[in-house]
């Protein structure tokens, strides 16, 4: 009688774990791959079967990716850290504002605010891009950091406020209330009262901004192509382009080399964020 | 945009007393808070709303910047053009709706089934809700790269290796050379891309069910299909309507993936209308016929999440 539990229990154990590994085999195996490829020498990357060894690695590829004459990888993520950063501050201070006010504001338009929120995150890409490319282009500003570092703000600040929004509502109106009764203006209260509280809120906001900035494909390759303005997604697509498969092993490790920043960003706030992002959602 | 935050702060900051009459008293109450929000608000305005309108407006001119710096209206011409004379369009029609249905049911399947496995009792769970977003935080350049990589058109590309030794392949097959083949292999890739996103959502869904329901369903006998079913199923709709559409709105609009992986080809085969928007406007320098399909796609998109906001409404009015 117990043996048919106990095994019942194991059955289902086994059943628990096998599913998670199907789904961390889908979810992560591709991206070992690049990583164990990134360390094969590329002559070795055509010519042999798939290979899962660990032996005989190389970091040959990672000289190539960083070295100018090869992807030149230190200008393209400086470049992409300085716009992605930039941004991401930005979007911190207005969503920071913009959420406060959302959070708290019960006058007339107050459903406006949030529809304006809402279609601002449902117009993207190509229905804004010949407008923003016409302009940018009478005003010079093609192929700057600058009008990367603005049009992303279309792409974080809609989501960046609501997050922001959904934050400053958990924290209990009582306590500004008690600051105002003090004696403190609005902005001192949001200053040294909410802020403060809120700070975990506001740091998982600004890598969130940060990952989706380091995301883009599309604007950076409408936008900007010269050498000092490309983004990393940019320059590794141009030189899998002009390359083709030549050197795979190179590419790859550029890949890998783009992907590091964000894993580790992403790390930092990994709870809060998603603890944000879920709530928003689920009541939305 | 600075100078309305700087007039924001100050009549705010100098707060009572100060600022007197009705201005002041508005600033005082609710006005505070749509100072707080006006820079932001404006500048989506001016950086979204205005871009979107002035698309659709060149979308009646004859406007090529590279033949001339002038437009001349042409009124519905450019749509007529796509409509009838356009053979790609729709193709290019027909994978749009191939790409967003499909693409979105499968994120929604295979992330719901993920958010199962995930909200189920685990050792290290926090560990492997971590892990599975290494996709979502992937940049697509680099995701086109290992998909890429992994369908390579030789005998030594990972799939084509196995399936081979598997015997299901005597042939290496080129994937991505392939009108027919070239879909599975971005499908997969988008599935594997967005995936852990809407994982995350659902599994937000499942964990505002109360585990008393599932334990009294499962007294009463109902099996684990039953208990989906029955149970689960009915409490997650709503998150999964959400779900859906900011699935249908990210793969939508979010066609660098495509781009970045096959740009759009071969031939037109994985061409979707915002990639047609991207090769009117700057690969034929064409604003004007850009214009109209970036306009067709919006319309497109807007239709289709009106049926699924009609569907999920005519659904709880039939339940309740």
């Amino acid at each position: 009688m117990s043996d048919v539990r106990v095994r019942r229990a194991v059955a289902s154990v086994a059943g628990r774990y096998s599913a998670v590994l199907a789904l961390m085999l889908f979810l992560l195996l591709p991206a070992i791959w690049l990583v164990l490829s990134s360390l094969r020498p590329n002559r070795e990357i055509f010519t042999s079967m798939p290979s899962w060894s660990f032996l005989g690695l190389t970091l040959d590829n990672y000289e190539w990716a960083l070295s100018e004459r090869g992807m030149g990888m230190v200008q393209l993520l400086a470049t992409t850290l300085f716009v992605c950063a930039t941004t991401a501050v930005l979007t911190a201070v207005f969503a920071m504002l913009a959420g406060y006010g959302l959070a708290r504001y019960q006058g007339v338009g107050a459903r406006a605010a949030v529809v304006i929120l809402l279609l601002a995150q449902m117009i993207q890409g190509p229905m804004i891009l010949i407008p923003w490319y016409s302009v940018t282009a009478q005003l010079g500003l093609l192929n700057t950091r600058t009008v990367l570092i603005l049009i992303y703000q279309t792409i974080t600040l809609p989501a960046a406020v609501w997050l922001m929004s959904s934050f400053f509502r958990r924290i209990p109106q009582e306590l500004e209330e008690a600051a105002a009764i003090d004696g403190a203006g609005r902005l001192r209260t949001l200053a040294q009262v909410v802020l403060p509280i809120a700070m975990p809120g506001v740091a998982a906001v600004t890598m969130y901004a940060f990952i989706l900035a380091w995301n883009d494909y599309q604007y950076a390759l409408t936008l900007t192509s010269s050498r000092t303005t490309k983004t990393v997604q940019v320059g590794i697509a141009q030189v899998m382009e002009s390359l083709g498969a030549t050197n795979w092993g190179g590419i790859m490790a550029s890949g890998v080399l783009a992907i590091v920043p964000v894993v580790i960003v992403f790390a930092l706030v990994q709870k809060t964020l998603i603890s944000g992002l879920t709530a928003g959602a689920v009541k939305g | 945009m600075t100078e309305a935050v700087s007039a924001a702060i100050g009549t705010g900051g100098r707060g009572a007393g100060r600022v007197r009459g009705r201005t002041g008293a508005w600033m005082r109450g609710q006005g505070f808070w749509l100072a707080l929000m006006s820079p932001v608000l404006l500048f989506l305005i001016v950086t979204q709303f205005w871009p979107l309108v002035d698309t659709s407006r060149i979308s009646v001119f004859d406007y090529q910047p590279t033949r001339s710096p002038d437009s001349t209206f042409v009124g519905v011409q450019n749509y007529v053009d796509l409509f009838l004379n356009d053979r790609r369009f729709w193709i290019i029609t027909r994978n749009s709706f191939l790409w967003m249905l499909g693409s979105t049911a499968v994120q929604v399947v295979v992330g719901t089934a993920g958010a199962l496995v995930l909200n189920m009792n685990l050792r290290l769970r926090g560990l492997w809700r971590g892990l599975m977003m290494v996709p979502w935080v992937t940049p697509v350049v680099v995701v086109a790269i290992i998909w890429r990589w992994m369908f390579d058109g030789g005998e030594n590309g990972l799939v084509n290796y196995y399936l081979g030794q598997a015997g299901l392949l005597s042939d290496p097959l080129v994937w991505l050379s392939s009108d027919v083949w070239v879909w599975p292999v971005v499908l997969l890739a988008s599935t594997w891309k967005g995936t852990p996103f809407v994982i995350l959502l659902v599994l937000a869904g499942l964990q505002s069910l109360p585990g008393e329901l599932i334990e009294s369903a499962r007294v009463d006998g109902a099996g684990a299909f039953k208990r989906f079913r029955y149970v689960v199923l009915p409490h997650l709709r709503p998150t999964l309507a959400v779900t859906t559409l900011i699935a249908l709105v990210t793969v939508w609009f979010k066609f660098e993936l495509i781009w970045a992986l096959t740009t759009g080809g071969p031939a037109f085969a994985t061409t979707i209308l915002p990639i047609y928007v991207f090769t009117q406007a700057f690969r034929d320098f064409n604003f004007g016929m850009a214009g109209a399909v970036a306009t067709i796609a919006m319309l497109t998109l807007l239709t289709v999440v009106g049926v699924l906001g009609l569907l999920t409404r005519l659904r709880k009015e039939g339940s309740s």
